[in-house]
């Protein structure tokens, strides 16, 4: 056994040259004045203060936050029909339709999101085909509406994939047992496969909220150069303002909301899959 | 009784493979059914279709005089115990037992009345807010067997559902069981491959096997009366029988005829007779019906299985001649060539060909410095159809040869009416290293006298049980040596709480009743 503890030692070193150390940075640089170097620190909450009493930057994470909860309702509510539909498909199918949903992947994301820009933009695929039809055209590129469907699309196949792994584990002799016990399909549905599948669906939340909270690429593109998330302004804070410790302290208020919304899912999560009443013996 | 569950001519066929092949079978309020086979016999697929989770291919299935093939699973009046229980994991045994009352939206203070008697019937009260995922096998079985009943249904479908238990916890629910079906007085399927749960919890028993129904009736009936090889073999243990049916209330077997209490059945017809173990006792020679030697005597607990002979087997015994290692050698080309003497039957002369020869000649040619075989390019010979001796001459390529003899003979063979078989070998030559390098010994020796036993009746293979022989192949030397084959005789089991003594000649003796004769047909 020793042997293969020590074996882990290259991989421990790694996570903390890679992870600890760069987090512990963060921290160290969020709670120091401007300027200084590690030899004569001086401790300081200026930049969190500067945060919250600011409104742009509230405004900014409440949008950031809004946009991130539409993002994860509307995955949930496209990738859970989806999801099931995978599920009941015959096991060949299966492969093919979770390859299809994966597909995507395979290409990058920054890709993928310029590929919306010429569908979105003023004299792109959708604008053409409404003026063919001689309908109005419409401002899509640069909105909420684009960041949004932005989002899903390149979160959805998270969820899905999620969800599906949870149904499709789940024992197909519990859902006979509900029929023989006089539950319809909708019944059966709503007593054992959702509350069955809950878990995949919160762990579907937590791969779709947590990178829409933070993404910088898509509203980018998508919204413009105006459009603000909290994401856009760590970036601009590190690379274009230099203000190293500002953005540091907002990254440890991401953190810190993303860590709260984590644990509120998972106590959500427990009380539901776990035994609401019992856990006695 | 009134019928409640018609099955009329029951087909299913998954893609083609047929697991039903045509099942009619009635069965009555109140009963416990039992559907008995191995695995793959259908009896779940038949339990399945009840259920509503199958549709037939064929048939119709008729619930309380109404047709039910298009009625959905929810809406019958059937409840399932499942294999592996399917009890809800995200529920407790409360809200599990009370799922199918709440699906029908019953009052609650009625819902908790109702699970509070079934807690009771199961003998689990105080149990209502544990979580299912932590309960034993045997607790979780209650469960799922409340939360069935608690709707009321007309049939409990019970599929192995005590499979996954232990012994002593399956003997246990077997009784609690069939307790709670003559409680609750309602018609119990019940699926398993356990033919001690079967004899134990059921009123009727449906024996199956291969999509098909080989007997209904009661425990008592199948194990007394099974209707052939097939049931007699599956229900209980047995000594099975060829024998022929001579007239009404005469059976001949063993070459002996003995008083039966079975008629009509044809003159001199073919039948199986099974007598079961507890059923034959062993007596002193003069006084049994049969007589034989012990050859076992185990001890089982409550009684001991003795095995007695009564014939025994066919025994031919043949000369292995062992020789020198009698390798050509070729120095010029580098080979070395090998091959035997062999005899051949004068009726299988016809059929000798060149590769047939090199095959019982054991004939080879290899290099002896890389070990490579090869290939035998002619051979030349002239046998006869007539007994003599006929040289082989087996050449390479490179002009390496070897000549050996083949010997045709009359075959020999031994008969035995009375066990209905007989058994045949021949003499053969071996080199010392063919001895020496064998593995498995009885195998090879079957193989290279050609030893075969048959039945004299229709030719069927006898497999040859034994092979004796007075070397040790390990230390042999040049010589002829006796190899004896013999098959199995005509053994009977017996179960009896006397002792006997291995090698003693004893009787059998047995009543009239106690010989059971059963038709042939389709085995």
């Amino acid at each position: 056994m020793k042997v293969f503890r020590r074996l882990a030692y290259p991989y421990i070193l790694w996570m903390s040259i890679m992870i600890v150390i760069p987090m512990l940075l963060i921290i160290l640089y969020a709670f120091s004045k401007e300027g200084n170097d590690v030899a004569t620190l001086s401790f300081t909450f200026a930049h969190f203060i500067k945060f919250f009493t600011d409104p742009a930057f509230l405004n900014t994470l409440w949008l950031s936050l809004r946009i991130a909860l539409i993002t994860t309702i509307f995955c949930i509510f496209i990738g859970y029909p989806i999801a099931y539909a995978i599920a009941q498909s015959s096991i060949k199918k299966r492969t093919f339709y979770i390859l299809l949903i994966t597909l995507p992947m395979w290409i990058n994301m920054l890709v993928r999101t310029y590929a919306w820009i010429g569908i979105l933009s003023d004299n792109g695929l959708i604008n053409q085909i409404l003026s063919f039809f001689h309908l109005p055209t419409t401002q899509l590129l640069y909105t909420d509406f684009a960041v949004i469907l932005g989002m899903i699309y390149n979160f959805l196949p998270f969820m899905i994939l999620q969800i599906y792994s949870s149904l499709a584990k789940m024992d197909k002799s519990l859902l006979e047992a509900a029929n023989d016990l006089g539950a319809n399909r909708w019944q059966r549905f709503l007593k054992i496969t959702l509350p069955l599948s809950l878990p995949g669906v919160i762990s579907g939340i937590t791969l779709v909220f947590l990178p829409s909270v933070s993404s910088f690429v898509i509203p980018k593109l998508l919204g413009g150069g105006g459009y603000l998330l909290i994401g856009n302004i760590i970036e601009t804070q590190f690379i274009t303002v230099g203000e190293w410790n500002f953005g540091s302290a907002i990254s440890m208020i991401m953190a810190m909301i993303i860590m709260l919304s984590m644990y509120v899912t998972r106590k959500f999560d427990k009380r539901n899959t776990g035994n609401k009443r019992g856990d006695l013996s | 009784m009134n019928t409640l569950i018609q099955f009329k001519n029951i087909v299913k066929d998954f893609d083609g493979q047929l697991v039903l092949k045509g099942v009619n079978l009635d069965i009555y309020e109140n009963e416990f059914v039992t559907l008995l086979g191995p695995s793959g016999c259908g009896k779940t697929t038949l339990l399945r279709i009840l259920g509503g989770f199958l549709k037939q291919s064929e048939g119709q299935v008729i619930f309380d005089g109404q047709e039910i093939s298009e009625v959905p699973p929810y809406k019958r009046e059937v409840n399932t115990v499942f294999q592996k229980y399917a009890l809800f994991p995200h529920m407790n045994v409360y809200e599990n037992i009370a799922f199918g009352l709440q699906i029908k939206k019953m009052s609650k203070d009625v819902i908790e009345q109702k699970v509070m008697k079934m807690l009771k019937l199961i003998g689990l009260e105080g149990y209502e807010q544990k979580n299912v995922n932590v309960l034993s096998g045997g607790q979780q079985q209650r469960i799922a067997i409340a939360r069935a009943l608690i709707n009321e249904p007309k049939v409990l479908l019970l599929d192995e559902p005590l499979a996954a238990l232990d012994l002593k916890l399956r003997k246990e629910m077997q009784y609690e069981l069939k307790k709670i079906q003559q409680e609750v007085g309602i018609t119990f399927l019940y699926v398993t491959h356990d033919q001690e749960e079967a004899l134990t919890m059921s009123d009727k028993i449906v024996v199956m096997k291969d999509g098909e129904i080989q007997q209904v009736g009661t425990p008592i009936d199948i194990y007394n009366e099974p209707e052939n090889r097939y049931v007699a073999n599956f229900i209980g243990e047995s000594n099975i029988v060829s024998a022929i049916m001579v007239d009404d209330y005469k059976v001949c077997f063993d070459d002996l005829l003995f008083t039966c209490v079975d008629y009509g059945f044809k003159k001199n017809e073919k039948v199986d007779v099974v007598i079961r173990p507890e059923d034959l006792d062993i007596v002193e020679v003069q006084d049994g019906k049969l007589t034989g030697v012990v050859k076992s005597v185990l001890f089982k607990g409550v009684h001991y299985e003795i095995m007695v002979e009564t014939v025994p087997g066919t025994t031919v015994t043949v000369m292995m001649n062992v020789t020198r290692e009698h390798d050509i050698v070729n120095e010029e080309a580098g080979e070395k060539m090998s091959a035997n003497d062999f005899y051949v039957d004068i009726e299988d002369v016809k059929d000798l060909n060149d590769a047939e020869i090199i095959a019982r000649a054991d004939a080879q040619a290899w290099n002896p410095e890389s070990d490579e075989y090869i290939s035998i390019s002619k051979i030349e010979y002239d046998i006869l159809e007539e007994v003599g001796t006929y040289p082989v001459e087996f050449m390479t390529s490179s002009g390496t040869s070897v000549t050996i003899n083949v010997m045709v003979v009359q075959q020999q063979y031994v008969e035995n009416p009375k066990a209905n078989e007989a058994i045949s070998a021949f003499n053969f030559f071996k080199t010392v290293d063919e001895l020496k390098e064998s593995t498995a010994i009885d195998t090879d020796l079957k193989t290279w006298a050609n030893a075969q036993g048959w039945k004299l009746s229709d030719e069927s293979i006898v497999e040859i049980e034994s092979v004796e022989y007075d070397f040790d192949p390990e230390t042999i030397q040049v010589g002829t040596y006796k190899v004896t084959f013999s098959t199995q005789g005509r053994q009977f089991k017996i179960h009896t709480t006397d002792v006997s003594e291995v090698g003693k000649e004893v009787g059998l003796s047995f009543y009239p009743e106690d010989i059971h004769v059963m038709s042939k047909k389709g085995y």
